[in-house]
């Protein structure tokens, strides 16, 4: 599905990406974990199409398609979506009418009946379900006064509407506590199927307990370094990732 | 070559006359406005002075349909500063009276000594220029304790053509426990070049409430001068929606006295001027009571080449205790070369009030934009849905129709 070859990056004069390689076949759910400052959140930045990065070598092949070329917007219409380390509150946007918009949109330009009021709200009806998303929240503006859960539920709430074929989770872990950690996995896990592919970015393995990778990779100084199963982030747990910087 | 103070008194005189039709008017000693008057700053008028213009001695054309067709209302059109008769509805209801300015000094001259020549006349140069160019305009008179805000009154002013001066004049007077809804709404053909010069003022007594909303949706090259004023007694109510939806060229006057205590005073309004347009929004609300309330809310947007201004007066009056101000001005830069002059003016005299008022100037958060587009949004798709968000506040208090056409002319200025 995904095929990331020699990818070099930066933002302005800093080199964030040297060199990284990755393969994800459909139905694959890989994790990349790394330290801070590794290129982590770079890396998913430059596969939903952010333009602050600049890419100065390498390629990624999206299904086929050379996914450099195209911009944000005809991402996530390929299939792609990013769930956001820090998902962006829009006052006065009602979570329904944000997504009702976005999948106007996507159908719109796949050329597609925009979909109906009624399969709208059942849709939405069970995807909230999934991480018990509950009306108020649906019905407030996108994400403002949310707390760092909610945001992220939201998150997979979007991703579960939209139904993309590879999602990328930035940190989706970041700022959960157990319970939310717990509704968000379940989330995910429940649209995990053999057609759809995952890339779960995380500092730390205990979402890996719940989202349960094919593989992992060790990502250090902008290239991966290490690649393995599960059990290789039990090990980067009991071990930390100093003997990473070591190796590299 | 500059031209000297005693050649440009003399042009601006000539001018005058003639956009008029006045051989002598009377400015009582005000002079044109530059940017050396503080309230003229940043609002150059002197463009006008090259274009001739004058009233039109008849009507030109009326558009073909009327604004919002399908609602429900009396309508009063005016075209060129004259009335139109057959396309207007006035009626007289219940006692209250909604017909023309021209019909009601005809049949009671009593009334141009009441209402004088209009509050701004001795202290605005435009006002005076209005005062001295009157022309036709609405006049609704609800008497006490009637109620006709179930069907609103659309008083639409229209401006046919080029080299055309307008004055209208409109009187609303709401006695005591009165209520009535008006929608003023002003239009300009394409080839409009001239001016549309109008006033408004309105009495609202005890208890009385009014609601106005007034759309400008001009097309072609004219400029717009209004003149709002409006007095509140004692417990009345008054809402104003202004939306500047279309203009090449406006100032627009918004003055609100409240002189009776607990008065209420709803004001809100938007503009969003496109390549080469201009629009200034100067407000004034006037706490001579004690316990009145009001706010105020004014959003902009600014694309390339546009350019507006903002500015909010609040005075509160030494007698004026316990009232509650409150002021908000939120603009949006979306372009590059997007120019918005904004300020907030409070004078406070009395000592025991809350006044609260925020200024804020910024552009669209970039980041809101890319979390749209990757969602699926193209740019443009998501620019509009900002733009919404960031107005909707502000026209919320358009009836849905004028909300509906308002928010569609913002949105079309939005490209990919």
């Amino acid at each position: 599905m995904l095929k990331i070859t020699n990818l070099h990056a930066r933002i302005g004069d800093t080199e964030i990406l040297r060199g990284l390689n990755l393969e994800i076949a459909t139905g694959e759910v890989h994790a990349v974990m790394g330290p801070n400052g590794s290129g982590k959140s770079t890396l998913a930045s430059i596969l939903a199409g952010r333009d602050d990065y600049e890419v100065t070598q390498g390629s990624i092949e999206f299904n086929g398609v050379d996914l450099l070329g195209l911009d944000a917007t005809e991402r996530a219409v390929a299939g792609i979506f990013l769930a956001f380390q820090y998902p962006v509150e829009i006052p006065g946007v009602s979570n329904m009418n944000f997504l009702r918009t976005a999948i106007g949109s996507i159908r719109e330009q796949k050329g597609q009946d925009p979909i109906s009021a009624k399969d709208f709200l059942a849709k939405v009806k069970r995807c909230a379900q999934l991480v018990e998303l509950d009306g108020k929240l649906r019905d407030r503006s996108v994400n403002e006064g949310f707390s760092g859960g909610e945001k992220k539920r939201n998150e997979i709430f979007q991703m579960a509407m939209l139904e993309p074929m590879f999602a990328v989770l930035d940190e989706t872990d970041s700022g959960l506590d157990i319970d939310a950690l717990r509704i968000v996995s379940a989330g995910v896990n429940a649209m995990r199927d053999e057609k759809r592919s995952f890339l779960v970015i995380t500092h730390y393995q205990r979402l890996l307990d719940h989202i349960v990778p094919d593989r992992v990779h060790v990502l250090a100084a902008g290239q991966i370094v290490r690649s393995g199963g599960k059990e290789l982030a039990l090990e980067l747990e009991e071990k930390g990732y100093d003997w990473v910087k070591e190796a590299v | 070559m500059l031209a000297t103070k005693e050649d440009r008194g003399v042009k601006v005189a000539a001018w005058a006359a003639e956009a008029t039709g006045r051989t002598n008017p009377d400015f009582a000693g005000l002079t044109f406005p530059t940017s050396r008057d503080e309230r003229w700053r940043y609002t150059r008028a002197s463009n006008m002075l090259g274009r001739a213009m004058h009233p039109a001695t008849a009507p030109g054309s009326a558009p073909a349909q009327r604004p919002l067709p399908n609602l429900d209302a009396h309508r009063l059109v005016f075209v060129d500063g004259h009335f139109m008769a057959a396309l207007s509805t006035g009626v007289t209801l219940d006692g209250a009276y909604i017909g023309t300015w021209g019909e009601s000094i005809k049949a009671n001259p009593g009334l141009l000594k009441t209402w004088g020549r209009g509050a701004f006349a001795d202290k605005e140069w435009f006002a005076a220029l209005q005062a001295e160019g009157s022309q036709d305009g609405a006049c609704i008179y609800v008497p006490k304790g009637v109620d006709i805000s179930s069907k609103p009154i659309v008083v639409e002013h229209h401006l046919s053509g080029a080299g055309i001066a307008a004055h209208p004049r409109n009187i609303v007077c709401l006695e005591a426990g009165a209520k009535a809804e008006v929608l003023l709404w002003t239009s300009a053909s394409a080839e409009a070049d001239g001016l549309m010069n109008l006033a408004f003022d309105a009495r609202v007594d005890e208890k009385a409430e009014l609601k106005l909303e007034f759309v400008q949706d001009e097309a072609g090259q004219s400029a717009h001068v209004s003149h709002l004023h409006l007095t509140q007694a004692a417990d009345s109510k008054i809402e104003v929606h202004t939306a500047t939806a279309r203009a090449h060229w406006l100032r627009n006057d918004l003055h609100i006295e409240q002189i009776g205590e607990r008065a209420n005073a709803t004001f809100h309004g938007c503009f969003a001027p496109g390549d080469g347009q201009f629009t200034d929004h100067h407000t004034r609300i006037d706490h001579a009571m004690p316990d009145g309330t009001s706010s105020e809310l004014y959003k902009g947007l600014a694309f390339k080449g546009g350019k507006a201004v903002f500015n909010g007066k609040i005075k509160v009056h030494q007698d004026a205790q316990r009232i509650e101000a409150f002021q908000k001005n939120s603009n949006i830069l979306l372009e590059r070369g997007a120019t918005i002059y904004a300020k907030p003016e409070l004078e406070i005299y009395a000592d025991d009030v809350r006044c609260s008022h925020g200024c804020t100037t910024g552009q669209f958060d970039e980041e809101a934009v890319f979390y749209l587009r990757s969602r699926g949004m193209p740019e443009a798709a998501a620019r509009r849905l900002l733009t919404q968000a960031f107005m909707a506040e502000s026209i919320v208090g358009l009836r849905p129709e004028a909300r509906e056409h308002v928010e569609a002319l913002f949105l079309e200025r939005i490209h990919a």
